[in-house]
C-alpha cells in the first residue's frame, strides 16, 4: 500500500508537471474565446464555479465547462495526460458508467489505456469504493487510481 | 539551376494556365470569394489570409502571389499557414516545391488524427435568443482507439466578449460588430455543453469524404483557424461559414450560394442532406433531459415512485422494487441530481451526497438497465420548411377579406411540430395583407417583426418557465369608433404549463401590453391581461385556444378576447388553419373568421 502511494504521489507530480497548468481561462480554449452560443443563462454559472478552481484539484462536481484543456482546445499528450484530462471533464458521467460496470466513458478510456473495455469495466465496477473513497475524490487521484488497476 | 529556374519564372508572365485557373471553381472556394466573374469579394476579412495587396477582391493576384510565396519556399512561416492551398496547387501542376516541415501543423494532425467529418446540429435552445435556430458546428473524427469522445469539435461562432445579454449584442450580431472564428475543443467538451449543460439534442451527419478530400478539409480548416471574418447573425453566420468550407473541398457542391440572404443552421443541414452522396449515415445523441424524460416514459409506476422518493424525498432505500427495476430508476435519479445541480438548484454538499447515494446503490447491483438511454429521435431534417406562404379568406363583423401572408422564418405553434421543439415558437417578420371586400384596396393588416414563445410543461421535476415575447405592428380595429388604424406594439408575458397528456396541455399567462398609435385616443396604450389556454395535438391536427381578460389604460383595448386556432397537415410542408377570435368590448364585440392553407417551402 506504501509503495502504491509512493508511485502515486510521483506520477501525480509527473502529471502536474507535465499539465498546462495556465491552460484555464474564463474565455475557453481554443484559437479564440468560445464564441457566440449559449452561454447565458445556467453556464455562466457553471463555468464561474469551473474557472475558480485550480488545475489538479478538481474535485467531483465542478468539472464541467472548460478546464483542463490543453492550451489549443485539443486532446494531447500521453496516456496519463490524456486520461486525467478527459476524466476532469467527464467524472460523473464516468463515476456512473464504473458504477454500472459499462458505458462510454468505459470505452473512452480503455481505448486511452489501451486495455480492454469489458475489462476495465468490471475492474471499475469491483473496485468502485477505491476509486471513489469519498464523495470528493478529485480528478488526479481517481486518475491515477485508474491507471493502477488498468495495469493489475 | 533550382535559382535560375526561379528567376525565368519571375520574369515570365503570369501563365495563361494559371490565368485560367484562378477563375476556376477550385481556386474561388478555397480563397471563399463570392461574386461573379470580374467582381470577386472573399468572404473572409483577415488581411493575413490574403497574400497579395489585392487578394481580397483579385483571385488571379492571389494566386500568383500564393504560387510565388510557395514556390520561393523562403518564409516557412507563411507558408506553414496554407497547407491546402499547397496541396491544391502541387495537384495543379502549379507548384513544383516540397512542402516544408510545420511542427504545429503536424502536432495538429497529430492530435486530431483525422478520420472523418460530422456535421453537427445541435437543436433549439430558448433560453438564449441567440440559439433559437438551433446551432451548426462539426466535428473531425478521430482515429484515435476509444470513441468519438476523442474527437474535436470546431465550432465557428461570434468573439463577443461577454456581451450577449446586452441590447450591443443583438446590434452588433446583425450588424457585423463581432468578427467570427473557429474554435476547437474536444468533442467529450462540446457534449457537455450541449447535451448537458444546455440540454439540447445533438444530431451527427457523418459525412462521406474520402481520405484525399477528408486531409484537404483540416488543411483548409488550419488555414482559416488563423482568420477571422465579420459575424452576421442572420446571414454570414455560423452555419454559413460552413458551407463555404464544404464547398472549398468538393467545389461542385456549390452549397453556400444556396443561402445569400438567410442561412438558418437547420436548413443548412437540410441542405447538405439532401445533397446526393455526402451524408452517409445520422446518428442521435439526446440531451440529458430528454433521456430522463425517456426513462421516465418507459419505466413502471414503482420505478417512477421510486424516482420521486430519492430525488425528492432523498429517500434512497427503494427496497419495495425487484433487483432488475433498480438501475434504470437509480441512474435517472443520478442523472436529475446532475440535471439539478447544473442548473443551480441543488447545493455542491448536498448534490455530492445524493449522487454517492444513487452510485452505491447502482455499484451493488449487476443486473445492467433494461430500458437504457438510446433510442430514436424526430429527426429534425423532416420537419417542414421554414419559410411559409398563407393564403386566406374570412368574415370580420360579417365582412368579407382575402389575405395574403409571408413570414421567411421559422415556426408557429400550430404548425407540424415534427423534428422540432414541442411548445416552441418562433416568427420572423410574419408579414400579413388583407383585402376587404368592401373598400377594395390591399392594406398591410400584420407585420410581426418578431414573435417568441416558450410553452414548456412543468411536473414533479422539471419546472421551466414559460413565457411569450411580441414585437410588430398591427392594424386594429376600434369596436367604439368602428374606426380602424395602425398601433405599433410589444407583448411581453410569462407563467406555467401543465400537461393533463403528452396531447393535451393548458396553460396560464400574465400578458403585458404596450402600444402606440396616432388614431388611438392619447396616443397609446398600456395594459395587462390574464390568460388561461389549452394547446392539444393529435397526430396531424392541432388546436390552441385560450381566453383571456385585458385590462387596459385605453377603453379600446380594454377586452375579453377569446381565440382558438386550429390546423391539420395534410403533409409536411402543407396544412389548411382555420381560426376563429371573438373580442367583447364595453357591449361591443368584434368577431372574426379566417379559412387558411399554410404552404412551407
Amino acid at each position: 500500500m506504501k509503495k502504491f502511494y509512493a508511485s502515486a504521489l510521483l506520477m501525480g507530480a509527473a502529471l502536474l508537471v507535465s499539465s498546462p497548468a495556465q491552460a484555464i481561462d474564463s474565455t475557453g480554449c481554443g484559437l479564440g474565446s468560445m464564441a457566440w452560443r449559449g452561454q447565458s443563462g445556467i453556464g455562466p454559472q457553471v463555468l464561474a464555479v469551473t474557472t475558480n478552481g485550480t488545475f489538479g484539484t478538481q474535485t467531483f462536481g465542478i468539472t464541467f465547462g472548460t478546464s483542463g484543456c490543453d492550451p489549443n482546445g485539443r486532446v494531447s499528450g500521453g496516456t496519463g495526460r490524456m486520461a486525467l484530462a478527459f476524466l476532469q471533464n467527464n467524472m460523473e458521467q464516468f463515476a456512473l458508467d464504473a458504477a454500472s460496470g459499462n458505458g462510454e466513458t468505459i470505452v473512452t478510456l480503455a481505448g486511452i489505456l489501451n486495455v480492454d473495455s469489458e475489462e476495465l469495466g468490471a475492474k471499475a465496477k469491483q473496485n468502485f469504493a477505491v476509486l471513489f473513497a469519498s464523495d470528493n475524490a478529485d480528478a488526479v487521484d481517481v486518475t491515477l487510481k485508474l491507471l493502477e488497476l488498468a495495469k493489475a | 539551376m533550382r535559382f535560375y529556374l526561379l528567376f525565368i519564372f519571375f520574369l515570365l508572365p503570369f501563365s495563361a494556365y494559371a490565368e485560367d485557373f484562378s477563375q476556376s471553381p477550385a481556386w474561388l472556394k478555397l480563397v471563399h470569394y463570392q461574386g461573379h466573374s470580374g467582381k470577386y469579394t472573399s468572404s473572409i476579412d483577415s488581411e493575413s489570409f490574403f497574400l497579395s495587396p489585392q487578394g481580397k477582391t483579385n483571385p488571379g493576384a492571389e494566386l500568383q502571389a500564393t504560387i510565388s510565396l510557395l514556390e520561393a519556399g523562403k518564409d516557412k512561416e507563411k507558408i506553414c499557414l496554407f497547407p491546402a492551398r499547397y496541396k491544391l496547387l502541387k495537384k495543379q501542376g502549379l507548384v513544383s516545391a516540397e512542402y516544408p516541415k510545420c511542427g504545429e501543423l503536424e502536432q495538429f494532425y497529430e492530435d486530431l488524427r483525422p478520420q472523418g467529418v460530422t456535421l453537427l446540429f445541435t437543436d433549439a435552445y430558448m433560453n438564449n435568443p441567440s440559439s433559437l435556430f438551433g446551432h451548426t458546428l462539426v466535428r473531425i473524427d478521430t482515429a484515435r482507439k476509444g470513441t468519438q469522445l476523442l474527437a474535436h469539435g470546431m465550432n465557428y461562432g461570434a468573439f463577443t466578449a461577454g456581451q450577449e445579454n446586452s441590447v450591443l449584442f443583438a446590434v452588433y450580431g446583425l450588424t457585423g460588430g463581432y468578427y467570427g472564428g473557429f474554435t476547437v475543443k474536444p468533442y467529450y467538451d462540446i457534449i457537455n455543453t450541449y447535451n448537458n449543460i444546455e440540454n439540447r439534442d445533438i444530431w451527427e451527419l457523418n459525412l462521406d469524404f474520402t481520405p484525399e478530400e477528408l486531409d484537404f478539409f483540416v488543411a483548409h480548416l488550419w488555414e482559416i483557424g488563423h482568420t477571422q471574418t465579420r459575424y452576421y447573425f442572420f446571414t454570414k453566420n455560423c452555419s454559413y461559414m460552413l458551407m463555404e468550407m464544404f464547398d472549398a473541398v468538393r467545389p461542385e457542391l456549390d452549397l453556400a450560394q444556396k443561402f445569400p440572404v438567410q442561412a438558418i443552421p437547420l436548413d443548412t443541414v437540410k441542405a447538405v442532406y439532401r445533397t446526393p452522396g455526402l451524408v452517409k449515415n445520422v446518428n442521435y445523441r439526446p440531451s440529458r433531459q430528454r433521456k430522463i424524460e425517456h426513462r421516465r416514459n418507459h419505466m413502471n409506476k414503482e420505478q417512477n415512485q421510486a424516482l420521486l422518493d430519492m430525488v425528492k424525498k432523498n429517500d434512497w432505500r427503494i427496497s419495495y422494487l425487484e433487483e432488475g427495476e433498480k438501475p434504470d430508476a437509480l441512474e435517472t435519479a443520478y442523472q436529475f441530481v446532475q440535471y439539478q445541480y447544473v442548473a443551480g438548484k441543488l447545493d455542491l454538499e448536498n448534490y455530492r451526497r445524493q449522487s454517492f447515494n444513487a452510485l452505491r446503490a447502482r455499484q451493488k447491483i449487476f443486473e445492467k438497465t433494461k430500458i437504457g438511454d438510446e433510442f430514436e429521435g424526430k429527426s429534425p431534417l423532416l420537419s417542414h420548411e421554414a419559410m411559409r406562404a398563407t393564403i386566406g379568406a374570412g368574415y370580420r363583423n360579417g365582412k368579407g377579406f382575402q389575405e395574403l401572408s409571408y413570414r421567411p422564418a421559422y415556426h408557429s405553434l400550430t404548425d407540424n411540430n415534427y423534428g422540432l421543439l414541442k411548445g416552441a415558437e418562433i416568427n420572423f417578420l410574419n408579414t400579413t395583407l388583407r383585402h376587404y371586400d368592401e373598400g377594395n384596396k390591399w392594406v398591410l393588416q400584420r407585420l410581426d417583426l418578431v414573435g417568441i414563445k416558450s410553452l414548456a410543461p412543468v411536473d414533479e421535476l422539471f419546472k421551466p418557465f414559460s413565457y411569450t415575447i411580441w414585437g410588430g405592428l398591427e392594424r386594429v380595429f376600434n369596436p367604439q369608433t368602428q374606426q380602424e388604424g395602425y398601433v405599433a406594439g410589444l407583448k411581453v408575458g410569462g407563467g406555467g404549463v401543465y400537461a393533463f397528456s403528452d396531447n393535451l396541455w393548458g396553460f396560464a399567462h400574465i400578458n403585458n401590453y404596450a402600444g402606440y398609435g396616432g388614431f388611438m385616443p392619447r396616443n397609446g396604450y398600456l395594459g395587462i391581461g390574464g390568460e388561461a389556454g389549452v394547446f392539444a395535438e393529435v397526430k396531424d391536427w392541432r388546436l390552441l385556444a385560450s381566453v383571456e381578460k385585458v385590462y387596459a389604460t385605453s377603453r379600446m383595448m380594454d377586452n375579453l378576447r377569446y381565440k382558438a386556432e386550429t390546423t391539420y397537415s395534410l403533409s409536411t410542408n402543407n396544412a389548411v388553419a382555420l381560426e376563429y377570435s371573438y373580442q367583447q368590448n364595453h357591449g361591443k364585440n368584434l368577431e372574426e373568421s379566417i379559412l387558411s392553407w399554410r404552404w412551407y417551402f
